[in-house]
Parts: structure tokens; sequence; C-alpha cells
């Protein structure tokens, strides 16, 4: 099984490719080697031959029969280890010198087979290569060399490739059986700690070596992945508590509304206003599921297909006119600085939506008599939206989490929503890839959005 | 008036029937598509109501296939997908108006009485309108009551021509909200509840009554010289 998997293994296939691609190299190199090599020892073997048979060529010009003889005779002597054969046969077939057998007297090359003379491998016959070269007057005279050298020179250049390519190819190939299962031993962790998460066991992470390589890289970015999909998931878990919390309150109150005791006698008048207040329970419910749709779609992206370019100025404006009285109502003031003329590419709707948020999010946490400021202003390629109130503010510790969905300050635990408005207004200012900040306004709440320009 | 229901959803379908038959409107009731679309066709009908999700054939479809046969018949949707692009795509489609369940019944009253009561598209809107002694110049934009200008906000000046149109009829605060801010969204602030009680401080008298639960109603002021 454990044999079967390392063969199998991407490391293994890819050692063994690369074994197979060495071993076609070393192929080649000695084929290049054999070839090269033999055919300039040829070429020489033959050149010393030719060139000896002209000096006796030149001998015999120059004197007679002999003087080759001569020639030949201290030539022998000169060169004892690697001695040429010389034969010199007269016309009638007598050898004046040497004893390779006589030839047919035509000027060439020949190969002789004859008896071992000592040097050959065992078994195997003497080889001479031997130039035949005609004289005047019917002399031939024959100058050969041991041929068998040159051949067994090539076979060990053969035999010696022969063993550096076996040697290779079992180091490649046992060194990529080692490598293979020493790699299928860390995926072997990387697989056994993903079923440990499968199992149940989610804090689970893939170990680290000390020495950082690619696996190691691969494990830190899976533990990475696992840490956020954790932490995606305790969000999720925290929102799930976060609405059954929601809707208990809700749902609790029409419970209460509902239960028969202290009805006796009701007027059909009573039961009307009882209806109202249920209907109003229902509606605060159905409100959570829709805001906490409507977040999603905004944060699925999907509404950035229908950006347009609009007057961000002209919506400011609007918006204020149209929160105005509410908020005077209220006992509050909007003051707004709107710079005029100012264009983004964006959602109209959505932008409408947050702001409206904004300013109910003021209306509803700060107390009579408090001022909200709207400004908005160009600034080089942006537009800056800000929404200041000078109400009790936010603390510091608590500023980051306003975004969060479902977050309540403890000191407005009673007063109306859910903890979704500037959720909303966070996933819209995503969607416009807005950069949405809280300030103190020293005192009070400042919230700044600020988008791209559009020309 | 008769109307059209198509609906596949039984139990809403019943209680729709009842209540609409209670208030005077005859419903007639199929629930598949396809066969909405051919009784409609057939059968001249003051109003249909079509549920978006259908079998056979689905509400924006048939709202499509109707009006491409040229039939203009007023056509409210009602649709389970209240999300932000599926009012628009209704009302792409060739619907009149769009309601995403779950609603009041009040408010579907009021929008199918609205529908109702709207002339046929493309005759001419008026440039002035006329409750009484109260004129309304959508040229000039000014209103005057017994010729004396009352100057209005841009804002309100809207929703008095909204009302003003649908004078005696039914108008929901989500009517308003969608008619006169082209809001699609609930803000919790009462934003219609204080522009109405401004408007209405700025009139004088009690043109625009509060229907408990419902809405508002706007009624042609009595001149004074018939109360005095």
């Amino acid at each position: 099984m454990r044999l079967s998997l390392t063969l199998k293994s991407a490391s293994f296939k890819l050692t063994a490719a690369y074994a197979m691609l060495f071993a076609v190299s070393v192929g080649m190199l000695a084929t290049v080697t054999y070839l090269s090599v033999t055919g300039e020892l040829s070429r020489e073997f033959h050149g010393r031959i030719l060139a000896e048979v002209d000096a006796l060529k030149a001998d015999y010009r120059a004197g007679s029969a002999r003087q080759v003889l001569r020639a030949i005779t201290d030539r022998q002597r000169g060169r004892l280890m690697d001695g040429l054969d010389y034969t010199l046969i007269d016309s009638q077939g007598r050898h004046l010198f040497g004893s390779l057998p006589a030839q047919p007297c035509k000027a060439g090359w020949i190969t002789l087979i004859g008896p071992p003379d000592g040097d050959e491998a065992p078994g195997q016959m003497e080889r001479l290569r031997v130039f035949v070269q005609p004289l005047p007057h019917g002399l031939c005279l024959m100058v050969g060399d041991d041929w068998g050298e040159i051949q067994d020179f090539g076979s060990l250049i053969l035999r010696n490739f022969g063993w550096v390519f076996l040697l290779s190819l079992t180091l490649a190939v046992g060194g990529g059986f080692l490598l293979s299962s020493k790699f299928l031993k860390r995926i072997e962790t990387i697989n056994r700690t993903a079923e440990a998460i499968i199992g149940g066991d989610i804090n689970r992470r893939v170990p680290r070596r000390s020495a950082p390589d690619d696996l190691d890289r691969l494990a830190a970015t899976l533990n990475r992945m696992l840490d956020r999909t954790c932490e995606l998931t305790d969000r999720i878990r925290h929102q799930s508590n976060d609405i059954a919390h929601d809707l208990r309150t809700p749902l609790g109150r029409l419970r209460r509304l509902m239960e028969p005791e202290g009805k006796a006698g009701w007027t059909s008048r009573q039961y009307e206003r009882l209806l109202e207040q249920g209907t109003a329970e229902v509606d605060s419910i159905l409100e959570l599921f829709d805001a906490i749709l409507r977040i999603s779609q905004i944060e699925s992206g999907s509404r950035r297909g229908g950006f347009q370019r609009f007057c961000i100025s002209q919506l400011v404006a609007d918006i204020c006119e149209t929160f105005a009285p509410s908020l005077e109502e209220g006992g509050k003031t909007i003051v707004q600085h709107v710079e005029p003329g100012l264009f983004i590419l964006g959602d109209p709707e959505l932008l409408t939506v947050s702001l409206a948020n904004l300013l109910e999010n003021t209306a509803v946490h700060t107390p009579a008599g408090s001022v909200v400021t709207v400004s908005l202003c160009s600034d080089g390629d942006c537009v800056a939206l800000a929404v200041a109130d000078d109400g009790p503010g936010v603390p510091q510790e608590d500023r980051i989490h306003i975004f969060q969905r479902f977050f309540r300050l403890e000191s407005s635990r009673s007063t109306a929503g859910n903890g979704l408005g500037l959720s909303m207004v966070a996933a819209v200012a995503d969607l416009h890839a807005a950069r949405l900040s809280t300030a103190d306004n020293g005192p009070g709440l400042k919230i700044d959005m600020v988008f791209a320009r559009a020309s | 008036m008769t109307i059209l229901l198509i609906e596949d959803e039984k139990p809403l379908a019943e209680y729709l029937r009842g209540n609409l038959d209670v208030c005077g409107h005859g419903v007639d009731h199929v629930a598949r598509g396809d066969d909405g679309l051919g009784l409609a066709l057939s059968t001249p009908y003051d109003l249909l109501i079509v549920d978006r999700m259908l079998p056979a054939l689905d509400g924006l479809s048939l709202v499509k296939r109707l009006r491409q046969a040229q039939n203009r018949v007023p056509v409210l949707i009602l649709s389970n997908l209240g999300g932000l692009d599926d009012r628009v795509e209704g009302l792409n489609a060739g619907a009149d108006d769009y309601l995403a369940k779950p609603f009041a019944f009040s408010e579907l009253l009021a929008r199918v009485n609205a529908l109702l009561r709207r002339p046929l598209r493309g005759s001419d809107e008026p440039s002035l309108l006329k409750a009484g002694d109260l004129q309304l110049d959508r040229l000039k934009r000014k209103v005057t009551r017994s010729g004396q200008p009352i100057a209005l906000q841009p804002r309100e000046f809207s929703l008095l021509d909204y009302l003003m149109v649908r004078q005696g009829q039914v108008v929901t605060r989500t009517m308003l909200l969608e008619g006169v801010w082209n809001y699609s969204f609930d803000p919790k602030t009462n934003i219609v509840e204080t522009h109405v009680s401004r408007l209405r401080s700025k009139l004088g008298g009690d043109m625009i009554q509060t229907v408990r639960g419902s809405g508002y109603m706007f009624r042609a002021p009595v001149p004074d010289a018939e109360v005095g």
C-alpha cells in the first residue's frame, strides 16, 4: 500500500521522469563521445600506416628493395612497443620480410584476422588493418597494425558509459523513492490534520517546520485559511445567536400579549388594540429579517452592476430636507454644509438608505437640543461625507464595533433599533469602496465616508 | 369592478378573495400562470393581481406577454421577493404596482383602489389640479387657496400633488414613500407623518385626513362660505 502510494506520488513520477531524461542525455553523450573518439583514433591509425607506406615508397624510389628492407628493419627496431607489422613480398611470392600472408597486390586497405598475439581479450582473434602497396618490379609492400586496440577502446568507452548510466539511474530511482516517501509523509500529516478537522477538532493545525520550504509555506497558508474559516464560522455562530436573541424579545412580548390571563371581559376595542400591538411586534420581526437579507444582498456585490454617476450633493441635500422636520420635532437641529455639484459613481438608492440610517441613528441616540451636522465636501479626487452630532458619543473602545451586526451599546439597549443600521452603512460603504471611519466629535460621534469622485 | 387574481398560494388566495369581496370587488381566481394569461386575454378585467412565482408561467413573463398583446389592464404584482432590485424589475416588466409579501390587507386595498381609479395611461396629465377652492399649478409650481398663495417646500408640493391626484382615495404611508420620495425602503423615522402634518398646517382645514391603520385621504375643502 505504502509502496504503491510512493510509486504513484507526484514527486516520484517527477524524479522518474528526470531520471529518464538523464538517461537519454547520458546515452546521447556516450554516442557522441564514442563516435568522435573512435573516428579520431581510426583517422590517426590509418594516417600513421599511410605515412609509413609513403616513407617506404620514397625509400624505394631512392634506392632499391634492399634499401626498403633496411629501412623496415630500422623502423622495427626503433619502435619496439607499438611496432607496425611490415611485410615485403617479391614477384615470385617469397617473403623478403615479415610474415603477413600474401595478398593480391592491389593498392588498398584490407583487414586480416590472425591468431591472438597476447594483447587481446581471451578468445578474441588478432585483427589487423593492413595497407597493401604495390612497388615496381612486382614487389608488394604491406604495412599493418593491430586494429583490435581501437575497437577495444571504443567498447571500453561504451562500457564505462553503461556503468555510469546504470549507477545514475539507480541513484535517481532510489533518491526519488526516498524523497517521495519523505514528501508523502508530510502530505500525510496535512491529510491527517484535515481529517481531524473534518472529524470536529476544528482547532487542529498543520505542524510547521523550523526551516521554511514550499510545503511549509503551503502548511502556513492552509493554517491561515483554517484560522479565517474558524473566524467566519465563529462570526456566523455569533450572528445566529444574536438573531435568536433579537427574535426572543419581540416573540416574548407577542407571547405575553396573547396570554388569556387578565383579558376576561375585554371589549372589542381592547382586543383591537391588542391586535395592533401584535401586528407591530410581527412587523418588527419582519423588519429585522428584511434588514438581514438586505445587508446580505449588498454584501454579495450584485448591486455594483447598476452603478451610475449621480450628483451626491443633490442626494444629501434632499435627505437633509426630508429628515429635518422629524429631527426638529424631536428638538434637534440639522445643519448642512453641502458643496454643490459633486458627483460620484454608485447606487443612489443605497446611499439614500445609508444616509437615512446615519440620520436616524443620531435621532435615536442624541438628546433633545442636539445639533446634527451633515457635511459634504470635495478633497482632491475624493468626496467626503460626514455626519456628526454633539450627543453623548461612543466610547473609543466601542467605536470599532459599531459597524458589526447586532452591536449595541450597553447604554442604548433600551432604545429602538436592531443594531443593523450601521452594519448596512458599512456594507454600502464597502460596496462603493468608500473609506468608512469614526471619530470623536468632542462631544459626540462623527462618522466619515470618503468616496472616489467621479469626473 | 372585477379583478382577476392569479395566485397559487391557496390560503392567501382565499383570504384576498373574501376580503376584496367584502369591499365590493368581484374576484375571479386561477392558480396557474398560463391559465391566468389565457383568461386575462379573453375576458375584460378591471385589474389583475398577479403573484410573481407561479406554476407554468411566472408572473413577470405573464405581464410581459400581456403587454406584448397590447393589453393595458392595470397589473399589481405580489411577490415574496422584496429585494432592492425586485421592485424595479417588476415595474420594468410592465406592471403598474408592486407589493412585497407579507403585506397588510389595507395596503393592498389602497393600491387596488388607486389602480382602479387611475386614468388610463397615455391620457394627458392636467397642468392644473383643483379641489374646491384649492388650486395646484404644476407648471408654475404654485399652490393657492381662494386666490391666496401658499408657500410650500418642494417636497410638500410633490406630496400635495400626489394626494390631490388621488382625491377621496386612501393613500398609504408606503405609497407616499414610493411616490413622493421614491424610497423603496421604510425609514424608521416618521418623515411621512411630519411632512403631512406640516402640509396640513400650511393648507389649513382638514383636507388631509388620517385613515386609522391605513394612511391618509385627501378631501376637497368645503368652501368657507358654505361652512359659515
